[in-house]
């Protein structure tokens, strides 16, 4: 079997040693903060004042008190600095930057994202105008077909499952049971994907926000995530009367014989939002925010090109949910993330020329494959910290490295279609899911090689029929090629089919059986958090 | 004359100082010892069952 | 009713995957494609030399080493096709096509492939895979007509030497326009008071029609259709209600006989492989070329849950209610295969929209494969719904015998 050699922190971790003291099996929450050395700890407070900042600012706004006690999911964001708490666990220097910067602005992002919403809904800010310039588009979907409208000005993207879902559930892991029951109770089966099934059941429970002028669908990642489309189209249409585009996406994204379909596609698409917004495509606009995503592609590349050293520096939630947010959710469109991206890039650096480690020493390599569950997506802090597996990319974020054009020329116009498409096809997830076996294994296998890794921590998201698909294979190959792979199974947001110590049990059991290792920091090896957000 | 001006107005800023700094200070401690202590998610962790119920009551035009 | 004289002949040719037709269409030295998906243009695959056959695994049992490649969680028509791959059950195949339609096949096939469990002795044996449509508009047309070009047409003519002329495409099409003229009207004895054939004669025949070659089972056929016309119903009918059959594939003809056995006749069929719409003929004109005719054949009439527009989504329910009317039906069965994701919300869809916008009852189920393993649940299931169609006739002062 493959091995790496063990690289160990030659530096001593500022202030408490073992952070796993800090939960409790009482209380749902942690009996206090982590003692970080004075400089950490005051820059952690300082990024606390700030979220609160953040939710006191859009508490203020009276349409936002009365979006909050109206849909169920925004309870969830009440607990928005515990879900912090749980990106920096054990984390200094750098790292603890690079989660915060990161992060931070996520969680700006999306409470920017819930206000827009509020502000254009129906039932709450009812701003009629605003909202017929509003777009609401999915959760999981790339809006490259909007970056050649100005966001500020024209049109406004609504990704209104972001914040109801997707975002609401990494801070509160209960949160979507109840949508995911409701949706059951409409006889959906318990079998498929929860994340598009809890979205029907959002829908069901009319527990969307209603606003916009039209809305524009994507088969995303998978059947059950298609097929959830057709259930919030027909509410959309039939009772809200808000027109919608089914955006059709191949999934065959490295056949080239499929390119010219989804370039036209993204056409329609185009049109169909200035058919019902009224506002033109403008490609300067386009241009602009194409260069752009190349930033943010090179920031990408160089950020992996660390990762492949002894010393990664930005990886796990942060950077999965970070480029989630800016690749599919953004695509260029908004000019605040290139100062993000800077920022990182630079912090990530900085940490990399300073040989800073996330733990007292790296035993493994590993690259996380598959998808990983929204409930427990600080499970990769932890297991760096407790096992010294060092994740050194998920699959999430390995995503598009091609340049798109970024010239406004006539060439290069109807090039953009096509890159545009291509972005589309490869959005994150599908990229991999989809597209025939060879990106979902070879490409894991060639990026074990690339990033010298000698373990694979395999997510089984049990829903996820893409991936357990290919179960076996994953498995023959892997031996085929002395690479230890390690399956952890979770259905995503579920957290009453496996709970988060049932997830990290799978990590303790392999690393004491199949590697026969202890544990680096016991004190993290059980934590008693089944139970809080 | 014009010292016992300038006097003045020092002391005045002082004292604005002052209380800006005694203001700082109890804005510090306070929101250190919510921030250290977890107080802010205790608090919150304690509305949780009340915003349950509140939602569990809100009428929903459910269907399919 | 007295038994179809070829009845038997074609039960026993559901009974093993590699049946006798397949050794004497490979005899006469025919291409056989294997296919997995109804979205594969049937006269693609049945051009002069080749003959398509949709992969399935009758009597499946233990799925223990499919399992293991593609875990419990998959369909399991998937791991069941795998399974039999695996085991050598379909080393007839010259070749696969699979459409990129619903992922587990999908992934059953790559399996295959990555196995190795075919063309082991054939140098010419091949794997392609196709992205089939999402919408019924012109550019999926032209991205269908592409698709079977390419993944179909080429490598067929590249590696078996077979004419895939326009003259050789409409010659497929008429055979198949035959076949389904002789389904069809087969099926039609489904309909009226007494009707002349039950619901799991008409699915083996038609079941036949697909996992054999086209050519070979036509003669019978003729003569079942001709047997039909003179085939006196019985003077009692057993039958409480008609009910119209919706949902993923059926495999299994004992599960429509199960429903047959408790007094609910399956009047008509829609569901995969089954003869709504894959047994609607393809009308070509001469104008244009015959495969993009085919290809829009196939993209208008799909009722393939994967369409994703909403004029399909809507569509594909009306398309359901206007059969219900046609043949009289009492209620629908929206039924799915366990696991499968599309027809998982289409059921809960359809069956929504089947009840309350057009008013017919629906029963709403999921089911194995093999409905041997699941026997006691299903028939209690259909009684109940049995009875209640019954209750409410009653209510409407209608006559329920």
């Amino acid at each position: 079997m493959k091995t790496v050699e063990t690289v160990v922190n030659t530096r001593k971790r500022a202030g408490e040693q073992s952070p796993g003291k800090i939960y409790s099996d009482k209380l749902k929450v942690r009996r206090r903060r982590e003692w970080r050395g004075v400089k950490d700890t005051f820059y952690d407070y300082t990024r606390w004042l700030y979220l609160m900042s953040v939710l006191g600012r859009f508490i203020m706004v009276p349409r936002n008190v009365k979006g909050f006690f109206r849909y169920r999911w925004m309870m969830s964001y009440l607990f928005v600095p515990h879900g912090m708490d749980k990106f920096t666990v054990g984390l200094r220097d750098e790292a603890l930057r690079i989660a915060h910067t990161s992060f931070n602005f996520v969680i700006a992002d999306v409470t920017q994202a819930i206000a827009n919403c509020f502000r254009g809904d129906r039932r709450v800010g009812n701003d009629k105008a605003y909202s017929d310039k509003c777009v609401i588009t999915d959760e999981n979907s790339m809006v490259t077909f909007m970056m050649g409208f100005d966001k500020d000005k024209q049109v406004h993207t609504i990704l209104r499952e972001v914040p109801t879902m997707f975002a609401s559930n990494i801070f509160h892991q209960f949160n979507v049971m109840h949508y995911l029951d409701i949706a059951q109770q409409y006889g959906i089966s318990g079998d498929v994907c929860p994340m598009p099934e809890a979205e029907a059941g959002i829908s069901i429970e009319d527990d969307f926000c209603v606003l916009g002028c039209c809305a524009v669908q994507n088969n995303t990642t998978c059947d059950g995530s298609l097929m959830g489309n057709g259930i919030i189209a027909k509410r959309l249409e039939r009772e809200y009367g808000i027109p919608t585009f089914q955006l059709a996406t191949p999934l065959r994204h490295k056949e080239p014989d499929v390119l010219e379909y989804a370039a036209t596609e993204i056409k329609k698409a185009i049109a169909f939002v200035e058919e019902h917004t009224g506002e033109k495509w403008d490609w300067d606009v386009y241009f602009a925010s194409a260069k752009r995503v190349n930033y943010a592609t090179r920031c990408r590349i160089a950020q992996m090109e660390i990762n492949s050293s002894p010393y990664p520096q930005f990886f796990g939630a942060a950077f999965s949910l970070y480029n989630d947010t800016n690749y599919m959710g953004n695509s260029g469109r908004d000019p605040r993330f290139v100062k993000i991206d800077r920022k990182l890039l630079q912090l990530a650096e900085k940490g990399y020329k300073n040989k800073r480690m996330y733990a007292r020493e790296y035993r493994h390599r590993a690259i996380v494959w598959g998808v990983q569950p929204q409930y427990v997506i600080d499970m990769l802090y932890w297991m760096v910290q407790c096992w010294g597996v060092m994740p050194l990319t998920d699959m999430l974020s390995v995503i598009n490295t091609e340049m798109i054009a970024e010239e406004d020329t006539p060439e290069n116009r109807e090039q953009a279609y096509r890159d545009m498409a291509m972005l589309n096809m490869e959005m994150i997830m599908r990229n991999h899911t989809h597209g025939g076996y060879k990106v979902l294994l070879d490409d894991l296998w060639e990026l074990c090689e690339k990033m010298n890794a000698d373990l694979v921590m395999m997510w089984e998201h049990m829903s996820c029929k893409a991936l357990t698909g290919m179960h076996g294979m994953f498995e023959e190959q892997a031996r085929e090629r002395g690479i230890h792979i390690m399956w952890v199974s979770h259905d995503l947001c579920d957290p009453r089919v496996f709970t988060r110590s049932a997830i990290r049990d799978q990590v303790s059991n392999y690393m004491r059986t199949v590697m026969r290792e202890e544990p680096l920091d016991p004190s993290l090896e059980h934590i008693p958090d089944d139970e809080a957000w | 004359m014009k010292k016992k001006l300038q006097k003045k107005i020092l002391n005045a800023l002082l004292s604005v100082l002052l209380k800006l700094a005694l203001a700082g200070g109890i804005f510090f401690v306070v929101t250190f010892v919510i921030y250290f202590f977890n107080l802010d998610m205790k608090a919150t962790s304690m509305l949780e069952p009340f915003l349950e119920k509140w939602y569990d009551k809100l009428e929903r035009k459910q269907y399919i | 009713m007295r038994d179809l004289k070829h009845l038997q002949y074609f039960e026993d040719l559901l009974q093993v995957a590699n049946n006798e037709l397949i050794a004497q269409a490979k005899a006469e030295g025919k291409v056989c494609i294997a296919y997995t998906c109804e979205n594969v243009p049937e006269p693609l695959v049945n051009l002069p030399g080749t003959f398509g056959i949709r992969l399935h695994a009758p009597n499946t049992g233990s799925m223990d080493i499919a399992t293991y490649y593609m875990t419990n969680l998959l369909c399991e028509p998937s791991r069941a096709l795998l399974e039999r791959a695996i085991e050598g059950g379909f080393n007839f195949a010259d070749c696969v096509i699979t459409p990129d339609g619903c992922t587990m096949m999908n992934r059953a096939v790559e399996n295959m492939e990555l196995l190795n469990t075919m063309g082991k002795d054939n140098p010419n044996f091949f794997h392609e895979y196709m992205e089939i449509a999402f919408k019924n508009t012109d550019s999926d047309v032209a991205l269908s007509v592409l698709q079977c070009t390419n993944h179909i047409l080429t490598p067929l003519k590249e590696k078996y030497g077979i004419d895939t002329s326009d003259a050789a495409i409409r010659a497929a099409v008429e055979k198949h326009n035959k076949l389904c003229r002789l389904v069809r009207a087969i099926g039609d004895y489904r309909k009226g008071d007494k009707p002349r054939i039950t619901g799991y004669e008409f699915h083996v025949l038609c079941l036949a029609t697909y996992v054999c070659p086209e050519d070979l089972v036509i003669e019978k056929l003729e003569e079942t259709l001709k047997e039909l016309k003179t085939r006196r119903p019985d003077a009692k009918q057993p039958w409480r209600a008609r009910i119209l059959l919706v949902g993923s594939e059926v495999d299994d003809s004992g599960f429509i006989k199960l429903i047959e056995e408790q007094g609910a006749l399956v009047c008509c069929d829609r569901f995969c492989f089954g003869s709504y719409p894959g047994r609607v003929e393809i009308e070509l004109n001469d104008e244009e070329d015959a495969l993009t005719q085919v290809c829009r054949h196939y993209i208008r009439n799909c009722q393939c849950p994967r369409m994703m527009s909403m004029d399909k989504v809507y569509g594909r329910k009306q398309y359901v209610a206007d059969l219900a009317k046609e043949y009289n039906a009492d209620g629908i069965i929206y039924q799915q295969v366990k696991f499968c994701d599309p027809w998982a919300y289409e059921r809960v869809l359809g069956s929504s929209m089947l009840q309350h916008d057009f008013g017919y009852p629906v029963l709403s189920v999921d089911r194995p494969y093999n409905i041997a393993s699941s026997v006691g649940q299903m028939r209690t299931r259909v009684q109940a719904f049995v009875e209640s169609i019954e209750i409410k006739k009653i209510q409407k002062g209608g006559a329920a015998e």
